[in-house]
């Protein structure tokens, strides 16, 4: 269980810890993105949702306050594919 | 995943709530026209408000909250003036914009009488439907959308389902829940329940994108064995915001519209125009409306039909989907799309602005993109469509078949010159 005390202040409210999902679910609003790559204004007052690509977490991003719109991809080791040659 | 604060924000429709003040600048098809030839006043609930909904002797329309700012009384049960309705209990009246225009046991005090207002919408008649706005003036224009304006048989299945209304737009861009719900899971009932589940529906999904126009979101996909010509993915069909999802396929046109009654309740119709190249019909009065049915007498989910799979699906997440639970995968971009776009839309609502889909000029028709041959099944779709899905319980299933058949067939000769 992640110590309460690094959770973020705002003020997200985590499924009862008998969900199975709950341990999961501090660790995805812990390392969401917060701010926005272009602006730099706060995720809070957009929208950030977060899907699974494979290996990836992938967190479809939208910013309330400049209006960019993007995938940030949490990235545990760069990867490349080749081209046929 | 979502916080709960998220899944609170995007499912409130209340007023005062974000998304209640977003849904509050369109307009929401609520009562048939026929509702109001017995009886001039109707009770209905939108978005989370009770209402007064009724008919003057001109035939206009009006609508006021339904509780008397007097005593609280239902106004439904009033008296219907050319220029409003009056309560039935102390008689006091209000105009069509929910002013209080006369209070006849009070001594005759304007200023009193011009404090009281009652909150007011406006009212209009489209497709046999009366239609409500009940956001603030001024109102825009009442979306003429293909379906419920061009010339066709139109009938139209409903039901009240226990559920969000946004769990039910979410499904719409999720093309490949067709795959599964509608083809796989179908056909597995169709092979234990011994009965042919339709093909159609059974093609794998190969690619899906999702590109936002002027009225919402559409949906593209690329069947095993098609490409990119296909309809499917040249032409797509719309999420048409905010409640709105548009379909067809070989002159089936169907607006699917889900009105937020409350929090947990949707009025889910399915509005469908048939009107088959070299088809021949009578013109109607109105469309034929009929309740479809979604759970059997042991209050069990009747998933033996396209529509009845996805309203068990819709309402088996509950009244209010907890989506901090939920895992979306990439098939899921679309309704990370759909999401965004509410949330744009409550911050152009916040800041003044007209939100997508208004529409402030005067028009005929509003023609909406969909695919004409759905999933390349040709004119088998439209018999399957009619005995697989919420059709099947149409008073007019029967003369449906014969008007798609017998045009195919016109169609068909006059292809080969015969």
């Amino acid at each position: 269980m992640v110590d309460p005390r690094l959770l973020p202040l705002d003020p997200h409210k985590l499924p009862p810890p008998s969900e199975w999902f709950a341990p999961d679910a501090e660790r995805h609003l812990l390392d969401k993105p917060g701010f926005c790559p272009s602006c730099g204004a706060s995720f809070d007052l957009g929208i950030v949702t977060e899907y699974w690509l494979a290996d990836d977490r992938v967190f479809f991003s939208w910013c309330g306050s400049c209006s960019w719109t993007g995938n940030v991809i949490h990235v545990e080791r760069a990867i490349i594919f080749e081209q046929e040659h | 995943m979502l916080t709960i604060e998220q899944n609170e924000e995007l499912t409130q429709v209340g007023p005062g709530t974000p998304m209640g003040e977003l849904l509050r600048r369109y307009w929401y098809p609520i009562a048939f026209e026929q509702d109001f030839d017995r009886k001039p006043s109707k009770t209905v609930r939108l978005l989370s408000e009770d209402w007064t909904l009724y008919k003057m002797p001109s035939g206009k329309y009006g609508i006021i909250g339904e509780h008397c700012p007097h005593r609280r009384a239902s106004l439904t049960y009033g008296v219907v003036h050319e220029d409003g309705i009056r309560c039935g209990y102390h008689g006091w009246r209000f105009d069509v914009d929910g002013q209080c225009i006369e209070q006849p046991a009070e001594a005759d005090n304007e200023n009193f009488r011009n404090r009281v207002k009652a909150k007011a919408g406006v009212a209009e008649t489209m497709g046999g439907m009366v239609w409500v706005y009940v956001g603030p003036s001024p109102a825009p224009k009442l979306p003429r959308f293909d379906v419920f304006v061009l010339d066709g048989v139109r009938e139209v299945g409903y039901a009240t389902l226990e559920c969000n209304w946004l769990q039910i737009m979410e499904n719409s861009v999720d093309p490949h829940h067709v795959e599964w719900l509608h083809g796989f899971y179908f056909n597995f009932l169709g092979q234990t329940q011994g009965f042919e589940a339709p093909k159609s529906f059974q093609k794998k999904h190969m690619k899906t994108a999702f590109d936002e126009f002027e009225w919402g979101i559409i949906k593209r996909r690329v069947l095993e064995g098609h490409s990119e010509a296909d309809d499917d993915w040249a032409i797509g069909h719309p999420l048409v915001f905010p409640f709105y999802m548009r379909v067809g396929g070989q002159w089936i046109d169907q607006m699917q519209i889900r009105v937020p009654i409350d929090d947990t309740t949707t009025w889910k119709l399915f509005y469908t125009l048939h009107h088959p190249e070299a088809g021949v019909w009578e013109p109607q009065d109105r469309p034929v409306f009929y309740e479809f049915p979604y759970k059997d007498a042991n209050g069990e989910f009747i998933t033996d039909y396209v529509e009845g799979q996805d309203v068990m699906a819709w309402v088996s997440q509950g009244p209010i989907v907890d989506r901090s639970l939920e895992h979306l995968g990439r098939s899921d971009a679309g309704v990370a799309m759909l999401r965004k776009m509410f949330k744009e839309n409550m911050r152009k609502v916040a800041n003044g602005e007209d939100p997508i889909g208004t529409i402030r000029e005067d028009h005929e028709v509003i023609h909406l993109p969909c695919e004409r041959d759905k999933f390349g099944a040709g004119t088998a779709f439209t018999d399957q469509w009619i005995t697989g899905g919420s059709m099947r319980y149409s008073p007019l299933k029967e003369e449906l078949l014969h008007l798609h058949r017998t045009a195919a067939i016109a169609r068909e000769r006059a292809a080969s010159g015969s």
